[in-house]
């Protein structure tokens, strides 16, 4: 896989006419939210990039991302651009094992140094480097060695973007994200539990394209984490009109009202789900009757129960929230019962008044 | 026993109860009332902002019932209340305030500042600085039976010339009959004509009343005083009466604190619901209407308007009735601007008319509630409360202006339809 054929000619080998390519570059644009008028340049971009190489290391993770990015697209032409990448390292996918494996991301990196794009998945134990290596080196020592000579890096997956389920609290393994080991390299977090295939893949796109697309400030592609779930699901009507499922049998369940008191997080969450959809476009979780979870999100695994209203407080200011609350309820009280003793002690004193002393005596 | 600050004071720590407290804490001061308010109108003198007018008992509660307050208080910056101050926030509390209930509607933290100065009365009463004028009238309900003193043969020689003139029987104290009509002093002296317009309504209608010679008077100064106790003695009067006669409802008549004494105030003051309903009489009229038993016959053609009384419409909540009433014995019947639930107040309510010191108060209200009515002059005033109707009556004739002011039970008598 060393050798760099030019993507145009990975298309002919693999019969994908001009126009499908020109189809797929339109689709591709509108879906990163670019001019239609950049859509030759997609092509072009995408005709001319050299087959770069890609170095996917997996770290504390459920392989789902990779679940998610080969097997749900296939055969697409999101597949070709898998294959016109030149994926040098990839645990699941890649046919060599043990020495001849690690063999083949060192000879990578050295060939491409600077020049690779390092995906990761998954996310990284600091606590002790024992709880996860791979061919006998810790994740945080590959993630460092690897990432050195990488051109950017893509944390694909809420894992390596922001922490995931290792993350989540008590974080036994002291599970941290991409970005809060590496600092010097250009870091696109792709988050989603697991992300959108076609996200994933017009990232990479982009990326060949155009290079580093813009990030919003949780580092995610604006093209694709711009808008909140709830302002493009088809659900808010019902959310508007103040109609909710209030449970999963009720009958605003079955006559597809608005799920935010059944939990959905919808309204806190960016991510393309509700326009791009999956499985190729045929639905996303709402519209199969259950809540967001905000799995695009920093932390949502602690983010109170998922089946819990947003407006439910959750989290660790739970706690600190509840003492000032009985706090003050203590000093409340105490100054009510002072004014409750006033009180009563002016209702004791009271001197029924008659019409004829109302005057006063003097 | 007598007044004294000291029962002033405790009294109005009587008074404070957590709705005052949460009205006083979340005042913004944002003066919205003061627009409300026809004596700041009026005047445009800002100490008659109506929270303005609540000083001395929010300074109470603060210096009393709040923890920094009680500090500022040892620590001498919040000043207890004194006589002298009492003296001096009179004025405001009784003078500048028919407790009409604008202020309470405008308020954004929704603060019923209306019931405030209502309890702030108690307070002031009980101290001794209530207007000579409404203890008097007190003192005369008391002893009297109505605040004018005894109108027991006037209401009967009432009684006698209603029947003369309608022919149709009215009897005292019957009992099991449908309703007891009680009258405010207002009616019986000033526009006894009521009582032939019920007498015929009534008859056509198929409803039964009576009167009882012993509660027939409907006003009530304790509340217009602002006192619990001279209120319960007098609202317990009427209550008990109907209890005797075993009625089924209470008629309260065009009189807008009578109406809020009994309706509203009254369960509260003698501690217990009543076994019988208490029906405005406009209230009731409509309902007939809606039920088809009254029935009118002809229009009048002038052109009139409707002034509504604040205890009865704001604060009572009647506010389509009467205008179905219009409607139907009115052929050209024009609302006047903020006519309804926001109407501007006659400036006599609350006690404010029978106190001589707030004359020139009472006139700079009036000239600013004359803007209004002026807007669709009208050939003549439509209203629902005797007391309204007598202080309109009064300023028109004061600034020699000719304006005809009718009460709504005898305007709708006048189209009964006698063959229906």
């Amino acid at each position: 896989m060393a050798n760099t054929p030019m993507l145009a000619e990975m298309m002919k080998t693999h019969g994908i006419s001009r126009r499908a390519f020109m189809k797929y570059c339109a689709s591709l644009t509108s879906l990163m939210a670019l001019s239609p008028a950049l859509a030759p340049r997609v092509a072009e971009a995408l005709e001319n990039a050299p087959r770069p190489s890609v170095i996917w290391l997996s770290f504390q993770e459920c392989t789902g991302c990779t679940e998610a990015i080969t097997r749900s697209h296939a055969p697409t032409i999101e597949d070709l651009i898998f294959n016109a990448v030149s994926l040098d390292y990839h645990h699941t996918l890649q046919a060599a094992s043990g020495h001849a494996a690690e063999e083949a991301r060192e000879h990578a990196m050295k060939q491409h140094y600077g020049k690779y794009i390092l995906i990761v998945d998954g996310s990284i134990p600091i606590k002790d480097p024992g709880y996860s290596c791979i061919a006998g080196i810790s994740n945080l020592d590959m993630l460092k060695e690897t990432a050195a000579g990488a051109a950017a890096i893509v944390s694909v997956g809420t894992c390596a973007a922001y922490g995931g389920v290792g993350h989540a609290d008590p974080n036994p393994t002291g599970a941290v994200a991409v970005s809060e080991i590496i600092k010097d390299k250009p870091i696109i977090n792709v988050p989603g539990c697991p992300p959108i295939p076609v996200v994933m893949t017009g990232v990479l796109a982009h990326f060949l394209s155009f290079g580093i697309p813009e990030l919003d400030e949780l580092g995610r592609p604006k093209a694709f984490y711009g808008n909140s779930i709830h302002d493009r699901c088809y659900r808010r009507p019902f959310y508007d009109k103040g109609q909710f499922a209030e449970g999963f049998d009720d009958e605003g369940a079955r006559e597809g009202w608005c799920l935010y008191k059944l939990g959905c997080k919808g309204p806190t969450t960016k991510s393309a789900c509700a326009t791009v959809k999956w499985n190729n476009g045929v639905s996303f979780p709402i519209e199969a009757g259950h809540p967001c979870l905000g799995c695009t999100e920093p932390d949502f695994w602690d983010n109170g129960g998922f089946y819990k209203p947003l407006s439910v407080p959750a989290g660790d200011y739970r706690d600190a929230g509840l003492a000032a609350v009985a706090g003050g309820a203590a000093l409340g009280a105490a100054s009510a019962l002072l004014a409750k003793a006033g009180k009563t002690k002016a209702a004791q004193a009271h001197e029924t008044v008659d019409a004829h002393d109302l005057e006063k005596s003097s | 026993m007598s007044a004294t600050i000291d029962r002033g004071l405790n009294a109005l720590r009587e008074q404070i109860d957590s709705p005052v407290a949460s009205f006083f804490s979340s005042c913004v001061s944002c003066g919205l009332c003061a627009e409300a308010c026809i004596f700041y109108r009026a005047t445009e003198d800002p100490k008659y902002t109506p929270i303005k007018k609540l000083d001395l008992m929010r300074r109470v509660w603060a210096r009393e019932f709040t923890l920094f307050g009680r500090i500022g208080g040892m620590l001498g910056l919040i000043k207890p209340v004194t006589d002298e101050d009492l003296t001096e926030w009179e004025t405001l509390v009784y003078d500048s305030c028919t407790m009409c209930g604008r202020c309470s509607l405008v308020c954004p933290v929704g603060n019923d500042i209306t019931m405030m100065i209502r309890k702030m009365r108690e307070g002031m009463s009980a101290a001794g600085h209530a207007p000579v004028e409404l203890i008097g009238a007190a003192q005369r309900h008391t002893d009297k039976g109505s605040p004018m003193g005894d109108l027991s043969k006037a209401i009967h020689a009432q009684v006698k010339h209603a029947i003369d003139e309608t022919g149709i029987e009215i009897e005292f104290d019957k009992e099991g009959v449908d309703y007891m009509v009680i009258l405010s002093a207002q009616e019986i002296a000033e526009f006894p004509d009521v009582l032939s317009a019920m007498a015929r309504i009534f008859k056509k209608t198929g409803v039964t009343w009576t009167i009882s010679s012993e509660a027939f008077e409907a006003t009530n100064v304790g509340i217009q005083l602002g006192n619990r106790d001279v209120a319960k003695v007098l609202v317990s009067r009427v209550v008990e009466a109907a209890e005797k006669l075993k009625v089924k409802g209470i008629i309260s008549p065009e009189c807008g604190h009578a109406y809020q004494a009994l309706r509203w105030e009254g369960p509260n003051l003698i501690g217990r619901t009543y076994p019988f309903e208490v029906v405005h009489i406009i209230e009731l009229l409509d309902r007939l209407r809606a039920e088809g038993k009254l029935k009118t016959k002809g229009k009048n053609t002038d052109r009139l308007t409707f002034h509504d009384p604040c205890q009865i419409n704001r604060r009572g909540g009647i506010n389509q009735e009467p205008r179905n009433l219009m409607n139907m014995v009115s052929e050209d019947f024009v609302e006047m601007e903020s006519g309804g639930t926001m109407n501007w107040c006659c400036g006599g309510g609350g006690g404010v008319g029978a106190n001589e010191r707030a004359e020139k108060l009472r006139h700079a209200a009036f000239k600013f509630k004359k803007i209004q009515i002026d807007k669709v002059e009208p050939d003549a005033i439509v209203t629902m409360c005797a007391y309204c109707h007598h202080t309109l009556d009064n300023v028109f004739e004061e600034f020699d202006i000719e304006q005809d002011v009718i009460g709504l039970t005898e305007l709708v008598a006048e189209y009964l339809d006698d063959d229906a």
